[in-house]
């Protein structure tokens, strides 16, 4: 066949390729519940203070679990730390579990409400001066994996040695606390012999730590993974990053940076001292490169080695939501719930200064159009407060009516700014260039134009996209961000990114607000010891908040998750928006 | 340092231009009066028996014609590209953004579905995106050609220390990886043409798409022009011109030029087509023409994610690039082989 012929062949079969229809896509169906409607109220998931009875070990079994068999996890990233000073990111708190305990920590119970207990500690600590001194006893039996017994001497020395400098990553609230902002001046970590007198051991069972004021949540901060117990005698400081010595139910074999990380029994641990982990399964091999289109795939398809898998992290990719929420067979093995996480669009309140306009931005945004684009209400619900509904006190109020319209007012927004002579206002919105919030920045473009808005979005590098929108002298007046609180309470769900005083360069208070009158609330409600009353107060401040517009609250971030058909009880810890590990067995 | 190669384009280059110049209007009949067909004509009349070549060209008049008439399409058809309808009416796409309907929510309404997420029409999307592909690959095509001519002439005509310095520039810019150097410019060039607080304005994604690929498109033209000239140069009427006290710019353009349109042509028609797929890559890449400007490469792109749940939303785009660009480059060989029947393939 000469050449010539052969392309006209090709340009034949391409131009009959055009009129052949398709019918290989079937349509798709929403489910339960008509589109973007989802108008379900948002369940809380109460946090409570448990009893020294509650702290007590072992932890609340699994019906049907038996011991024994390997459990794999797959996920996109490595952990980036192991050592329990350098950890603040969710996912290398959830593994370091496994092997590192804390004086606190979340028991779940059998109806699937946690509670605050005693860890290494016999309760949740005690306090007598409301919050500012804390005393806590070390239960008996408690060992590291050599077998020798974990002393108040230990506890004492990993509060020490999160103020030495290599300590770069890790929680700073415990040392801030004790010797305040410029805490790594007041004492350089433990290494040069120097000691920290504001941790006493009064004996080998009982810590007490004073701070030099009242924080009577302090012993939640303790349950952060940032506060886990390391060894004197097997601290390799910066070393100590890539294998830390066990005091939990496993110790680590290999850890191969960003391939795998393998863990085995810890011989030494005794169940009956932990009220939290179960510890079911032998071994536990992680791999890590996974992205989620990937792992979605694999879970779907449950083959092999994946039926024994679970991830952390990765969540389903959001073109398969549909097919995975509508698939029979799935549904038993897929986990939804709400995440720590709160959406927020920032207004940038040293530039936008009129409440009105402020309201009018609210009143107008599109929340249904931009959770649709991200994955319907598997991305989250939609959120009207700036708290999560995981926080203590948590109160549901909706100041501007978005719960009813979601899809955003833009009449009502309109109106507004009629009234206000603002019409035409120019809004620069600054967005991650990619190609997901393009199309979100359209959907945004198209509802603030509708209200009236000179609409005008700015594409920032991802990579550089918070260092860009947390200067404070920022060209932006709207722009995305999420913040999720360290511990469920009011405090560190408000305080870093509403506090007028925490604004700086970089810092969390995107949003620049300083209002007189939210600072001094934030304090008051900081000393409150009772949790309830607590609770109450930063509700309050809540609602000051949505009163003035100072932010757009957009979703309560959602989590929908996978795991393989051979694994149980893997349940979906709500505290950091993961699966949790603590429960899993081999079927 | 070595010498360029020759042409480094492989076989584009004409084999010979030798008959046509003989033909070059400078020799040509002065009277109208019967002196067989011009070679224009003669090239008329073989494209017309090259039947692939009159298909490709209806194909590429279609596309054309469709761009052109975008307004009107849409209004006849009743559908904008802008317009979030799946947004706007909530029976059309689910919770989670895929079309409700079979097929990727092809119905009366929207003929080629919706795309999902945003829920904008797709045959709109496409029509309006062939006007950001032809107008880009067009203004690409034309000024690489008004530089390659203009430095592979100059280059092969004036010699010398210039010829060497133009050679240097082409060998330096053909040995950057152009794909990577695209995408590390775009953002740079965007930055430098707009105030960080000003509204990016619709026209500037495609200034700067044509800018960056004019850049590094230009050096293949050139060097074959550069080759030609200096061929021409020794010849017989270029000295004959030379000796009658012709100034260079009229030896340039009433002796030279038209004894390469050939080559600048049968170039042209063949880069079009490649500028059309490198503008689609850089839009794929994230790199091209942004939100709201349809464009063909970031729906692409866009639809890779869905090949599973929606295949339809890949294959309006993916049939429709695939046929553009495949009738653009038959297009181009017709054309070539009708300038040049000689040249062997």
């Amino acid at each position: 066949m000469s050449s010539r012929k052969m392309r006209l062949a090709a340009a034949v079969l391409v131009a009959g390729a055009l009129t052949v229809t398709t019918a290989c896509s079937s349509g798709h169906s929403n489910g339960s519940g008509t589109p973007g409607a989802s108008k379900e109220p948002v369940k809380t998931t109460a946090i409570t203070i448990g009893s020294a009875d509650d702290s007590k070990g072992p932890a609340i079994a699994e019906p049907n679990a038996k011991k024994g068999g390997t459990v794999n996890m797959i996920d996109r990233d490595d952990f980036s730390h192991l050592d329990p000073g350098q950890i603040y990111i969710n996912t290398n708190a959830e593994v370091s579990l496994l092997f590192t305990r804390q004086l606190t920590g979340y028991k779940t119970m059998a109806d699937g409400s946690q509670k605050l207990v005693g860890d290494l500690a016999t309760d949740t600590g005690s306090t007598t001066d409301g919050g500012k001194t804390w005393k806590f006893t070390l239960k008996d039996g408690v060992k590291w994996q050599d077998g020798s017994a974990l002393t108040s001497a230990d506890v004492k020395y990993s509060i020490e040695r999160t103020y030495a400098k290599f300590i770069k990553s890790g929680p700073t609230y415990i040392q801030s606390w004790i010797s305040g902002d410029k805490y790594r001046d007041a004492y350089q970590g433990p290494y040069e012999g120097q000691h920290l007198d504001a941790v006493q051991t009064p004996d080998a069972k009982t810590v007490v730590i004073t701070f030099a004021d009242v924080h009577p949540d302090a012993n939640f901060t303790l349950a952060m993974a940032g506060y886990g117990v390391v060894p004197q005698a097997h601290d390799t400081k910066e070393e100590y990053d890539k294998k830390p010595y066990s005091s939990g139910p496993y110790q680590i074999t290999e850890h191969v940076t960003d391939r795998s990380l393998d863990l085995e029994r810890n011989p030494n641990w005794d169940a009956s001292t932990d009220p939290i982990r179960n510890a079911y399964p032998d071994k536990w091999h992680m791999t890590f490169g996974v992205q989620a289109q990937q792992s979605t795939e694999r879970f779907m398809a449950d083959n092999g080695d994946d039926k024994t898998a679970f991830s952390f992290h990765n969540t389903v990719f959001p073109a398969y939501i549909d097919q995975v929420k509508n698939d029979e067979k799935l549904k038993p093995r897929t986990l939804q719930g709400l995440t720590p996480y709160v959406d927020y669009y920032y207004i940038n309140n040293t530039r936008i200064k009129d409440q009105k306009i402020r309201e009018a931005m609210v009143r107008a945004f599109p929340h249904q159009q931009t959770r649709q684009l991200q994955g319907g209400s598997s991305y989250g619900d939609y959120a009207t407060s700036y708290m999560s509904p995981s926080v203590m006190g948590w109160e549901s109020y909706d100041a501007y009516g978005i719960n009813k319209k979601p899809e955003g007012d833009p009449e009502a927004a309109k109106k507004i700014l009629t009234d206000a002579n603002a019409l035409n206002t120019t809004i620069t919105y600054a967005f991650n260039n990619t190609p997901l919030q393009q199309k979100v920045t359209e959907a945004i473009r198209d509802a603030m134009t509708k209200a009236g808005f000179n609409f005008v979005p700015k594409p920032i590098d991802p990579k550089t996209y918070y260092d860009v929108i947390g200067l404070l002298n920022n060209e932006y007046d709207l722009y995305w961000g999420g913040w999720g609180a360290d511990w469920p309470t009011g405090y560190t769900a408000l305080q870093p990114v509403w506090d007028g005083r925490a604004m700086a360069d970089g810092a969390s208070n995107y949003g620049h607000v300083d209002d007189p009158e939210i600072n001094a609330a934030i304090d008051a409600a900081a000393k409150i010891a009772d949790p309830v009353a607590a609770g109450k107060a930063f509700a309050a401040i809540d609602k000051k908040l949505q009163d003035k517009a100072y932010a757009i609250p957009d979703v309560y971030q959602r989590s929908l998750s996978l795991y393989g058909s051979g694994l149980g009880g893997v349940k979906y810890d709500s505290l950091a928006g993961l699966q949790s590990p603590l429960n899993i067995y081999v079927k | 340092m070595t010498t360029p190669t020759g042409a480094t384009t492989g076989g584009d280059t004409p084999g010979s231009t030798s008959d046509l110049a003989d033909n070059a209007p400078a020799d040509a009949p002065t009277d109208s009066g019967f002196r067989g067909l011009s070679p224009g004509k003669l090239m008329w009349r073989r494209f017309l028996r090259d039947r692939t070549g009159v298909v490709s060209a209806g194909v590429v008049l279609f596309f054309v014609l469709v761009a052109v008439l975008a307004p009107v399409i849409s209004m006849i058809y009743g559908k904008d590209p802008q317009t979030h309808y799946g947004q706007n009416d909530p029976t059309l796409l689910t919770d989670s953004g895929l079309p409700v309907a079979p097929n990727g929510g092809m119905s009366g309404d929207f003929w080629f579905g919706l795309e999902p997420g945003l829920g904008r029409d797709i045959l709109t999307q496409l029509v309006y995106g062939i006007r950001t592909s032809l107008i880009i690959a067009v203004a690409t095509s034309v000024l690489t050609t008004v530089i390659g001519v203009a430095l592979g002439i100059a280059a092969g005509y004036l010699g010398g220390k210039i010829d060497y310095f133009i050679g240097r520039v082409i060998d330096v810019l053909m040995s950057f990886p152009s794909q990577i150097f695209l995408i590390a410019t775009m953002p740079v060039v965007t930055s430098l043409l707009v105030a960080p607080n000003e509204k990016i304005p619709e026209w500037l994604p495609f200034v700067a798409v044509t800018i960056v690929l004019s850049l590094l498109g230009w050096m293949g033209l050139a060097r074959i022009l550069r080759g030609v000239s200096l061929s021409l140069r020794e010849r017989e009427f270029i000295e004959a011109a030379k000796v009658t006290g012709a100034s260079p710019m009229r030896i340039i353009f009433k002796e030279i030029l038209p004894n390469l349109w050939t080559p600048i042509l049968v170039q042209s028609t063949l880069a079009l087509p490649a500028f059309v797929t490198a503008e689609a890559g850089l839009s794929y890449l994230g790199v091209g023409v942004s939100e709201p400007t349809p464009d063909w490469g970031r729906m692409i792109a866009d639809a890779a994610s869905y090949l599973r749940t929606d295949v339809t939303f890949l294959l309006f785009p993916g049939l429709a690039m695939v046929v553009f660009v495949l009738a653009f480059n038959l297009l181009g060989d017709s054309v070539r082989d009708a300038f040049d029947p000689k040249t062997s393939r």
